[in-house]
């Protein structure tokens, strides 16, 4: 574990100064664990005392046989050449979680783009409420139980003569009387 | 001085430049950018959605499909970040082989930023030039992967097909080629003054804000911070090979572009040391079967550099044969929204479309 230092030496420093929980993954990559009230605390400790000034991601995860929402932030210190993953979970009622766009003007984006995948919100968020769906009135879809399928389904409707989904070699054999030859038969999906 | 009216302006969401459907909502004074808002929601397809319901191999027809000028780079960082979940080794012939992959994929789109920079700045020739000699580039692909635009070629435990001997010959021939072409490319790009007095103090990103408004790649690059992920977090063979990051002062188009010129250059020589050095063996550490393959559950991020910037991916797995969630983050997500946002007000309207290809901004990776 000679190699990994750097990044020991930083879940030392994160974990003694917040009292949080963390592991070295592997080299370049540490991350912790936090109570959604302390992330914009760490975030900005990491940002002004540990050089971690690039916010290269920010994610979440809907883990809903626990009922909850994981939000990972990923942050990266070009000197320390480190990924440091702050990871909370959150309540999948009401959730909402600290907007941080005022530590990276870049959280902005993720920020709304979670807002209206998951809705989470984020208080004070500034932005247009649509980010890439418009007039959308549905449950967030990337939560998972937002079933894509039925939407489709009852939204939109099968292309007329298609109905019975039939192979279209079949179909035209049908309409012109002509019979599918034998090589052609085991394409056809009612086999 | 007469105060000019402030009138609100659409651009796009057809094509502004030829980067992709957004809109960019302007508020104007005479020519001038007050204030600009921009609007993606043009080209959601779900793809990380539908990703969700498939499995683990499944995924890469579709995340090919996020950024069209740049498809490699995304294959490589999921399969990456799998590989990562499922300990999986890769050969090195095969990593070589990604690295070869990746910097063909690197030069075909610099091909087409020389088309999109130098036509959105009325440079129309050498647009039909670069996009013409392209071709060439995918024709190598097309011999290798059967695709001309999409792969499908890197996975997880290394590459689909083994390269043979003709066909890094082929390369060979066709990075001689390029190499001499680009000096034709530069010569009507850099030397011209149309060029030169539209790129120089335009769409400047500053120096000390580049980090923490997130810009990557090349931007960064130009206001002369030395940062690229090949060299930050080495993956495959790029710590075996030798090549330089270029860097630029100014911040500006032309700084920009000054980057991308001599990265061009730097591929083909890291292109002709991966053929030379590739050693003999095995492409192809063999997944199960797909259908059934279960990947260990855990969490990874992965990131490459692409032409534009870090291409980040995030994997999750819950135990089963379908990824439980994949977010991607390109370059472009970060320079289309915040940053295009924060240098277009003071901007001439006519530069928008020049300033975006510059940035590397590409909408289909934004919203995917």
């Amino acid at each position: 574990m000679t190699e990994l230092i750097k990044e020991q030496h930083l879940l030392d420093s994160l974990t003694s100064a917040f009292k949080i929980k963390g592991r070295v993954i592997r080299d370049r990559r540490v991350e912790v664990f936090a109570d959604k009230k302390m992330v914009s605390g760490i975030l900005l400790f990491a940002k002004k005392q540990l050089g971690f000034i690039h916010l290269a991601h920010m994610t979440c995860i809907d883990w809903i046989d626990e009922n909850k929402f994981e939000l990972i932030y990923t942050i990266w210190s070009p000197i320390e050449k480190i990924h440091l993953f702050v990871k909370t979970k959150i309540e999948r009622e009401n959730p909402e979680m600290e907007n941080i766009d005022s530590i990276w003007d870049q959280a902005n984006t993720y920020e709304r783009e979670i807002r209206e995948m998951f809705g989470i919100q984020f208080p004070g968020l500034i932005g247009e409420q649509d980010f890439a769906l418009e007039d959308w009135d549905e449950m967030p879809p990337m939560r998972k139980d937002f079933d894509t399928k039925k939407y489709a389904l009852e939204t939109y409707y099968q292309r007329p003569g298609r109905e019975d989904a039939k192979d279209v070699r079949e179909t035209i054999s049908e309409r012109s009387g002509t019979k599918v030859p034998d090589f052609a038969k085991k394409y056809s999906r009612e086999k | 001085m007469i105060r000019e009216k402030e009138t609100t302006l659409y651009l796009g969401p057809q094509h502004p430049g030829i980067t992709g459907n957004m809109m960019v909502k302007l508020k104007v004074q005479g020519d001038t950018v007050v204030k600009a808002t921009t609007h993606v929601g043009y080209l959601h397809r779900a793809f990380e959605k539908l990703i969700e319901q498939r499995n683990w191999l499944n995924a890469f027809t579709l995340l090919c499909r996020f950024c069209v000028p740049e498809p490699d780079p995304m294959e490589l960082t999921y399969a990456r970040a799998v590989e990562e979940l499922d300990n999986r080794e890769v050969p090195e012939r095969a990593q070589y082989i990604r690295v070869i992959v990746m910097e063909l994929a690197r030069l075909q789109s610099f091909m087409l930023w020389y088309a999109g920079q130098a036509g959105s700045a009325g440079l129309y020739t050498l647009g039909q030039w670069s996009v013409g000699d392209r071709n060439y580039i995918l024709d190598l692909f097309e011999e290798l992967t059967g695709g001309r635009i999409y792969h499908m070629y890197i996975w997880p435990g290394g590459v689909r097909r083994d390269v043979t001997d003709t066909w890094k010959d082929k390369v060979l021939k066709t990075m001689d080629y390029l190499e001499k072409r680009q000096d034709d490319y530069n010569q009507l790009m850099f030397d011209n003054t149309i060029f030169q007095k539209r790129a120089k103090g335009v769409g400047i990103v500053p120096k000390d804000k580049a980090i923490e408004w997130g810009v990557v790649g090349p931007p960064l690059r130009g206001v002369g911070i030395k940062s690229d992920v090949r060299i930050d977090e080495p993956y495959e063979v790029y710590d075996k090979l030798d090549f330089e990051v270029p860097t630029a002062e100014g911040g500006d188009i032309w700084a920009r572009a000054l980057v991308r010129k001599e990265e061009f250059r730097q591929s083909i020589s890291i292109i002709r040391q991966a053929i030379e050095k590739m050693p003999k063996g095995d492409y192809y550490n063999k997944v199960p079967n797909p259908m059934k393959w279960v990947v260990p559950e855990g969490q990874a991020w992965a990131k490459t550099e692409s032409v534009r910037g870090e291409i980040g991916f995030y994997v999750v797995s819950n135990g089963t044969n379908k990824p439980y969630r994949v977010h991607a983050k390109g370059a472009a997500y970060t320079h289309g929204v915040t940053v295009l946002e924060k240098i277009l007000p003071g901007q001439n309207i006519a530069d928008i479309s020049f300033i975006m290809n510059s940035l590397g901004v590409c909408p289909p990776e934004i919203e995917r």
